[in-house]
């Protein structure tokens, strides 16, 4: 049983951080509009050539 | 996945085609009709971008496409005047950025759709889009392009919008929904992990966890729910302190209390290694009481975000006299003296007097009233109302601020100030609850610590747990998200989530009569006509033709799809239209205008079987021979006696703007005792404010202006249908659609929602009472009592869930 004295700090260690990514999400606003980002990977998928480049240097620019 | 549109319906908006099939275009390579030319050309605008694929995954139909999509871009150039730009937009490094509300966003796709076209727009940065919210954010670089034109290709797939002034607490009540969010986060993630680690301890089946185990779980325990205590629970702190500061009680003091205790004790028992701990207890405690502030507080911030994007900023502007050339220059830029050119068809910027020309005006949206006022010189024109034919130039006597509308704005501000608050039941009764509980704990402990029970700490812990009244706080809104979120589905919105609470106590319930009644348009009522002469469709062709030519209301009495051409139109301001079609010499217009075209018009009335020339008010004539008299008044909505009859136990009035006759024969044919006419806002403010005073508890239901003050100051207030803007801000509740019949299915869901929120007090409070001796005794442990608390609170949510089926 002795294991268990490494995987309960181990387990907290995730834990923390799935905190701080949370955090991060709520700070970055991802829990604002929980209807739309469902839908999104539906319609990029059938995006044709010549949108689905806009679309990347536009995520491009969202992540710059 | 995408939603059906049935035949004869519009592909885009879903309305029925009513003209055939004369707007088609080709979506998903099948040839699909539209309803209008707004529609086709949104379609057309969709396809062309290469975004079909809206059409494919949509959930929702579109809001119906505006036909005007010819003149708007050189409207929306006021929204590029740097002046107007310095309130809304936001400087962030070399671009510019602005949050819009946008009209029309009725699913998920629309979001997809928007961000899809402007993505493709050259020089804009980043869009996002908040369906939920109804909202976009929008960063561009001001050199490679112009704000107008951004709106211009949202405009052109079908979405309206503008920049709004943002309410002043909803920058903060984001904050504090993201701080909420977070502490609910920490809490729900330690709770898990703590509640491992006891799950373990307490069903030890193979005695395989020594002393020394114990010891390190509980060490773990004590660190994990250190952050819980520390950062989620200070919220209830922070409001207990206040309370304390404010020498008044809340809920907040006896979990304060409890968490605190419990947590120092734990400290202690970790340390000495001796007792008992519950840091378990303490972490489900506070989640469970987190949810419940969440719940609340995220309806609050959805009302506050419906009710900001009411706040539409629409400017206005003027052709303002510059010597001998006119200028175009902001409303809120005119001074006092300046001289205005307003033309036909355009608002009228400014209150001023008329100096020169003539023109009928239509005041609808001050006074309710949609039959145009004649001006002539020397009359008194206000901003905001709406120049119908003629050109007049005006001479401006106030400031915009000053204005006729902003005066009716700050009556409505007066007015929400002085709104009878809500005496909140459930506050006042858990006060009383949280004294007696602190009186119970602190007389338990005190017996038990006399009769020398090592247990007295743990059982005053237990008594302030398990008498939490988290259910009873959970009990209210938990059942008003729910009724809102239903509503909301149907087309109702509503803005505060307690209007809710306060229909049920409605006693008297008050109609607007134009827009809200009555249809707020000409309607044809009666006609009279020689079956000799023509068919009577043939007729209503003719005088709808003919009405085409002119600009006046009384037109939308004689609906026509395809005109017949009209030559040699003649039209007498007030009086009538002559025009020629076919070869044939036609007249329509009122009763003076054609008794002096012919010369025998009493005779060949009672030809027509009129005795009475006041029952008709419209006359057709071909060549000299009079051939219909027509009775065109604004009728009654189709389903408001329906309505009304269901309304048989509140007492119900009209309170109108209109004379006394109107006012009056709709209260007759409907059967409303109560009316009051010839009302200015500050008169129906006043009415409103006689029957507050005398203990009633009033519903106000209307849609101008002019209602705007009497929504605020009402106890519970519905716009109806295509309110304007003012009066929309100002009720609790918005019915999108035009029916009034969803106005029953507000008060019934207000009564099933109070129904709801009294079997979750009854619960939540014979719950509380019913561990309270057991508490007592000292049977409960704080483990079971916050299990059971939790248990109690899930059953008063799942119980409002209930709403929503």
């Amino acid at each position: 049983m002795s294991i268990i004295y490494v995987l309960i700090p181990l387990a907290i260690i995730i834990v923390s951080i799935a905190i701080l990514v949370f955090f991060w999400a709520v700070k970055s606003n991802q829990f604002d509009d929980l209807e739309r980002q469902g839908y999104s990977i539906l319609f990029d998928d059938d995006l044709k050539k010549d949108t689905s480049e806009t679309q990347n240097t536009n995520n491009k620019q969202i992540n710059d | 996945m995408s939603i059906k549109i049935p035949d004869g319906h519009c592909y885009h908006c879903g309305l029925p085609n009513v003209e055939g099939e004369r707007y088609p275009a080709t979506i998903l390579k099948i040839e699909r009709i539209m309803c209008c030319p707004g529609c086709q050309a949104v379609a057309t605008a969709i396809v062309n971008n290469g975004l079909e694929s809206y059409y494919e995954f949509r959930t929702e139909t579109a809001a119906r496409g505006d036909a005007a999509l010819d003149n708007t871009l050189s409207q929306l150039a006021v929204y590029d005047e740097p002046e107007l730009q310095e309130e809304f937009v936001f400087d962030i490094g070399k671009h510019k950025q602005i949050q819009l509300t946008v009209e029309g966003i009725t699913c998920a796709a629309c979001g997809w759709l928007i961000e899809k076209q402007l993505a493709k727009v050259k020089g804009l940065k980043q869009v996002s889009v908040n369906v939920a919210a109804r909202r976009a954010l929008v960063t561009w670089d001001d050199s490679e392009i112009k704000l107008s034109s951004i709106l211009n290709r949202l405009k052109q797939i079908g979405y309206e919008s503008l920049p709004f002034q943002s309410d002043q607490h909803e920058a903060s009540y984001q904050n504090e929904q993201k701080s909420y969010l977070k502490k609910l986060g920490l809490a729900g993630l330690m709770t898990m992990q703590v509640m491992m680690l006891a799950m373990g301890q307490y069903f030890d089946l193979f005695g395989n966890i020594d002393n020394e185990m114990q010891r390190y779980f509980n060490w773990i325990s004590l660190v994990l729910t250190t952050p819980v205590v520390l950062f989620s629970g200070s919220v209830f702190y922070v409001s207990a302190l206040k309370a304390v500061l404010a020498r008044t009680v809340n809920m907040d003091i006896p979990v304060t209390i409890a968490i605190i205790a419990t947590y120092i004790a734990g400290i202690i028992a970790v340390n000495k290694d001796t007792g008992e701990v519950y840091f378990e207890s303490i972490c489900m405690f506070i989640f469970f009481l987190l949810i419940s502030r969440f719940l609340e507080h995220r309806s609050r911030h959805k009302a506050t975000q419906i009710s900001s994007n009411m706040l539409k900023y629409i400017p206005v502007t003027a052709n303002k006299w510059v010597g001998k050339s006119l200028e175009s220059v902001l409303a809120k830029q005119l001074r006092i003296g300046d001289l205005v050119l307003v033309k036909a068809g355009e608002t009228i910027p400014i209150d001023g007097v008329v100096t020169d020309g003539a023109a009928h005006v239509d005041e609808s949206m001050l006074t309710g009233e949609f039959e145009p006022v004649k001006k002539q010189v020397n009359a008194r024109v206000y901003g905001g109302t709406l120049n119908q034919d003629g050109q007049i130039s005006l001479k401006v006597t106030s400031t915009l601020k000053h204005a006729m509308v902003n005066q009716i704005l700050r009556l409505q501000e007066t007015a929400l100030a002085s709104k009878p608050s809500v005496a909140l039941v459930a506050d006042k009764l858990s006060r009383y609850f949280v004294i007696a509980v602190l009186a119970i704990s602190a007389l338990t402990y005190t017996y038990w610590t006399s009769q020398g029970n090592p247990e007295a700490f743990w059982i005053c812990i237990s008594i302030l747990v398990a008498t939490c009244p988290c259910a009873l706080g959970l009990a209210t809104p938990s059942a008003l998200t729910c009724a809102m979120a239903k509503l909301n589905r149907t087309g109702i919105l509503i803005k505060r989530a307690d209007a809710l609470e306060q229909l049920t106590h409605v006693t008297d319930v008050i109609f607007d009569k134009t827009g809200t009644l009555t249809e707020g348009k000409f309607t044809l009522d009666k006609m009279w006509f020689d079956a000799n002469a023509m068919s009577e469709q043939e007729m209503l062709y003719i005088a709808g033709s003919l009405e085409q030519c002119s600009e006046h209301p009384i037109s939308s009495a004689f609906p026509v799809d395809y005109p017949k051409h009209v030559e040699n139109v003649e039209i007498v301001i007030g009086n009538g239209i002559k025009g020629v079609i076919e070869s044939i010499q036609f007249t329509i217009g009122s009763a003076s205008f054609l008794s002096s075209k012919l010369g025998d018009f009493k005779i060949q009335l009672n030809n027509l079987g009129l005795q009475n020339e006041q029952d008709a008010n419209v006359f057709l004539a071909e060549e000299d021979k009079l051939i219909a008299a027509f009775s065109v008044c604004d009728s009654i909505k189709k389903d408001v006696s329906t309505v009304l009859s269901h309304l048989e136990q509140y007492s119900t009035t009209i309170l109108s703007g209109d004379s006394q006759a109107n006012v009056e024969s709709i209260a007759n044919t409907l059967g409303i005792s109560n009316k009051i006419s010839q009302c200015s806002p500050k008169q129906k403010l006043a009415y409103i404010a006689d029957l507050q005073a005398n203990g009633k508890v009033t519903l106000m239901v209307g849609d101008g202006i002019n209602d705007a003050p009497v929504l605020a100051a009402s106890n519970v207030s519905v716009a109806v249908g295509n309110a304007s803007d003012l009066a929309r801000n100002a009720a609790d509740v918005i019915l999108i659609n035009a029916n009034l019949p969803t106005l029953l299915d507000v008060i019934a869901m207000a009564k099933r929602t109070k129904r709801k929120i009294k079997q979750n007090i009854a619960w939540a409070l014979s719950y509380n009472l019913m561990v309270l001796p057991f508490a007592m005794m000292g049977v409960l442990t704080p483990w079971q009592a916050a299990l059971g608390m939790s248990l109690s609170s899930i059953i008063v949510v799942y119980n409002s869930t209930r709403l929503m089926c």
